[in-house]
């Protein structure tokens, strides 16, 4: 089963409404009602509100509560009608009108109205929220003529709009409640109850019981919009924090499935010789994790280009992937992934050359020493797990090979962040980072002059600065004709791979095994995120 | 003052400099580290300003200098307030309150069993010196002590879970009363059965140690005159055993024991990861990743307390057990 199905499949025009309705009735979605699905994650997620951190463990429980306007289809997350049954753009892309369902409740009996757009992305999502500023910081205002209509006036066109409305960006909060917070408090609203111990959203699910260190119980919700739906009673969260100890539970049936990486690769690769086991890299399409070497420029030998580039010539990213990710993952061109809709397909591949490496670091002056050693690097590996540990060991012990020292030094989580975006005090780490489908929500901060902030995590760190790269994604913020907006990162794309401020190495893997009397897990490019509500079991 | 008064009078006020010094050792050599929580909590904002960093770090109270953090941490302390953890968005004890009845199940169910049985095969290896059981013995209990008890851990998951399918893999109940659990004790027999692999492969490590303790202890007494002295008398090697040298040779098995308890009453960091349980060793770990120093600072201070309490408690027990210890 690994088919993109969801309900409410939609073709859809940007201009005049789009039509509203459910094609299926809930007997065909669900073949199989009743049971419950448990799944298996760790660390435990601090939070059930992307508001507090949108990191995996917390997307994964507050997608099933919390809702966004849309619904999203497909790979490419393709807008569809959800708690918005339709929607209209104004012809000069600044307006944009959504049509509310009449019969959507909270999931304690208030009904769901405009005024709850209105005021969660107000005081909660366009302040709090990760995202809340790259999609909602340039709207004029958020008007509600009646209950069922919201509209939003932008103040400059905002081509990527329509892909601020999933659950995990802009997840509808109840007015009634947020209004009992002081919301111009982050603190006050992200640690509330409702995104703890009291979620009260419009999704499939409702919290029934968080037992802290064990596990999460969702139960459905019975007056779910979507009649008839969800398939199942109920998700478990269950929180093992040994890998090992995950992937036993998964092969002895304990477990239905272990989402985005649960399991180590080892284990995986054990599973992928059982028969009922499903094993899919797919349905993560919208994150689309690249990692790369992240390179301090502020300081020479890379501050030049031509030592970059021999770094990226050393290091053979098909061995990377084989050795250290279990062949699983791609080989990266550039820092946008090729599943991304925005990639440029003219890329080349990052070329694998130790003797052209050698001869660029000759060029930029750099001669070996008697010991064969041309200068010494500083790197980081990411603290993320025993992956970055070996990575840092193989680009050690290739770097060597074209004259390279390479000191490896650990930090934890803490001081990793300090290290890498507070101090600069760094010279070369790995890292990784989500496209999220689109540059100018996923890239965007990483490579502008403006976003070279000091003590920003996950910023401009490197320090570059081009005035090129600048103008591009200036441009491509606003940019409206499709077209053109791609060719505009296409040329962004050339720009990054030839100057090389992060060296892309491996397209990452998601990896999710499940057991097959799951059904209906991929619905979308974030298929863990989304609500299962047509997720059912044998 | 009877003398037993006076002294337990007098170690409790020695308890009191110990817990403050360990208390202050503790909070300094965390905050040598470099970065702090407000880094990490804004990095799961993914890209927050500058001012935001600040602004979380000025409401942790972290922008202050470190010895005005000492202390107020010292100060709160002292009314027990062991602070409020932001990543967990709880207070520190309600954190530490949470987790302590799951560590105190399994460890002392742990200990129990690794006392008890350590303390009987010690003796028995003893009286039976040189025999075939002494050598069984003495080697299986070094092949378990040098065996790391997360591989332990999960060769008896991989045993009982996955190839006979007997007993839960991990957590500590089974979740939504599935597998037909109803009631107060259908409840206990769940988590007695998510208890019996944790606990079987604490014990199984402490069983070693208490084993060769209590051999060589015994092996030590065995030796001495008033034992000989038993013997002329015509005392039974049964009852030289249990009545004549066992009561002495646990003297070190209590001190041992002591120290044990204390340290277990932290959790076990390992066990309670492989096995999902939901103690204290367990919010160790997930506290230090992710920098959540507050928790991490209570649970050693809980930790550390619960050793010098049970140091004390050795102590009058070693009197109880000793008739020649006189407390002055």
């Amino acid at each position: 089963m690994t088919r993109f199905a969801r309900p409410a499949v939609l073709a859809l025009s940007a201009l005049g409404w789009a039509a509203a309705g459910l094609p299926a009735t809930a007997a065909d979605l669900c073949p199989k009602r009743g049971g419950t699905l448990t799944y298996v994650y760790a660390p435990e997620p601090v939070a059930i509100s992307t508001l507090r951190t949108t990191g995996v463990p917390v997307a994964m429980i507050a997608g099933k509560i919390y809702e966004g306007l849309l619904q999203y289809t497909g790979p490419e997350m393709t807008p569809a009608p959800g708690l918005a049954e339709s929607w209209q753009v104004s012809s000069d892309h600044l307006t944009y009108s959504f049509k509310l369902r009449n019969d959507v409740k909270w999931q304690d009996g208030v009904p769901f109205t405009a005024a709850d757009v209105k005021y969660s992305i107000e005081h909660a999502i366009r302040p709090y929220h990760v995202r809340g500023d790259v999609f909602f910081g340039q709207i004029d205002s958020i008007e509600t003529p009646d209950p069922q209509t919201v509209v939003f006036k932008l103040k400059v066109p905002i081509p990527f709009f329509l892909q601020g409305f999933q659950a995990g960006t802009s997840p509808m909060l109840p007015k009634h409640i947020l209004e009992q917070i002081d919301v111009t408090s982050r603190e006050a609203v992200t640690t509330s109850t409702l995104t703890s111990t009291q979620p009260v959203g419009t999704g499939p699910f409702m919290l029934k019981e968080w037992v802290k260190g064990d596990h999460i119980t969702l139960v459905r919700n019975p007056d779910y919009w979507q009649k008839g739906l969800p398939c199942l009673d109920q998700v478990v969260l269950r929180v093992v924090p040994d890998g090992a100890a995950r992937a036993i539970a998964v092969e002895n049936g304990e477990i239905d499935l272990a989402p985005m990486n649960a399991l180590p690769y080892p284990d995986i690769e054990r599973l992928t010789k059982q028969p009922q086991f499903e094993i899919s890299e797919k349905g993560t399409e919208g994150l689309g994790t690249d990692m790369w070497l992240d390179l301090n420029l502020r300081a020479a030998p890379l501050s030049d280009v031509r030592v970059r580039q021999a770094i990226s010539l050393a290091l053979d990213r098909q061995a990377i992937i084989n050795v250290i990710w279990y062949g699983y993952g791609k080989a990266a061109r550039s820092p946008i992934v090729s599943t991304n809709p925005f990639f440029d397909k003219s890329l080349k591949p990052l070329a694998y050359d130790l003797k052209k490496a050698a001869a660029l670091l000759d060029e930029a002056g750099y001669k070996p020493d008697a010991n064969g050693v041309r200068f010494e690097i500083k790197q980081y590996a990411l603290p993320y797990g025993e992956q970055y540990v070996r990575l840092g060991e193989y680009i050690r012990q290739q770097l060597r090979k074209i004259g390279i020292e390479v000191k490896t030094q650990s930090l934890d989580i803490g001081g990793w962040l300090k290290a890498v975006f507070t101090d600069w005090d760094y010279q070369m780490t790995s890292t990784f980072t989500d496209n999220r489908n689109d540059p100018t929500i996923g890239s965007q901060r990483l490579f502008t002059t403006a976003d070279i902030r000091k003590g920003a995590t996950f910023t401009n760190s490197m320090g570059y600065s081009n005035p090129e790269i600048d103008r591009l994604f200036a441009d491509g913020a606003l940019e409206s004709d499709p077209t053109k907006r791609k060719a505009i990162f296409d040329q962004m794309q050339q720009i990054l791979q030839a100057d090389m401020p992060v060296i892309p190495l491996v397209e990452l893997p998601n990896v999710s095994v499940w057991n097959k009397r799951v059904h209906g897990i991929l619905t979308n490019g974030l298929s863990y995120y989304d609500g299962w509500e047509t997720v059912w079991k044998d | 003052m009877p003398p037993f008064l006076a002294f337990l009078i007098r170690r409790v006020l020695q308890i009191v400099p110990v817990v403050i010094a360990i208390a202050a050792l503790n909070f300094l050599l965390l905050s040598l580290a470099p970065g702090d929580a407000a880094d990490i909590i804004t990095a799961g904002y993914g890209g927050a300003s500058v001012e935001e960093v600040n602004a979380v770090r000025h409401a942790l109270g972290l922008d202050q200098p470190l010895y005005i953090r000492f202390l107020a941490y010292m100060s709160h302390l002292l009314t027990f307030d062991l602070g409020y953890s932001h990543v967990q968005g709880a207070t520190v004890l309600s954190l530490v309150a949470a987790r302590i009845p799951a560590t105190l199940l399994l460890m002392m169910s742990a200990l129990g069993i690794a006392i008890v049985l350590g303390i009987a095969l010690g003796i028995v290896a003893a009286m039976r010196h040189r025999s075939w059981i002494d050598h069984t013995l003495t080697v299986v209990s070094l092949l378990i002590y040098a065996t790391p008890q997360f591989w332990l851990g999960l060769m008896l998951i991989v045993l009982f879970s996955v190839q006979f399918g007997l007993l839960p893999s991990g957590g500590m109940t089974t979740i939504g009363g599935a597998g037909g659990v109803h009631g107060w004790f259908g409840g206990t027999v769940d988590v007695l059965r998510h208890l019996i692999l944790p606990a079987t492969t604490l014990a199984l490590f402490y069983v070693a140690t208490y084993t060769r303790l209590m051999r060589s202890s015994m092996l030590e007494i065995l030796d001495l005159d008033y034992i000989t002295a038993a013997r002329a008398r015509g005392a039974s090697e049964r009852q030289i055993g249990s009545r004549h040298a066992a009561r002495n040779a646990l003297l070190p098995v209590v001190t041992l024991a002591g120290v044990q308890i204390g340290h277990a009453l932290g959790g076990s960091i390992l066990i309670e990861t492989v096995f999902g349980w939901p103690g204290l060793g367990r919010l160790v770990f997930d506290a230090l990743l992710q920098r959540d120093l507050p928790t991490l600072l209570g649970v050693l201070f809980v930790s550390s307390v619960m050793v010098v309490v049970a140091s004390l408690v050795v102590d009058i027990v070693h009197g109880l057990l000793d008739p020649r210890i006189v407390y002055r």
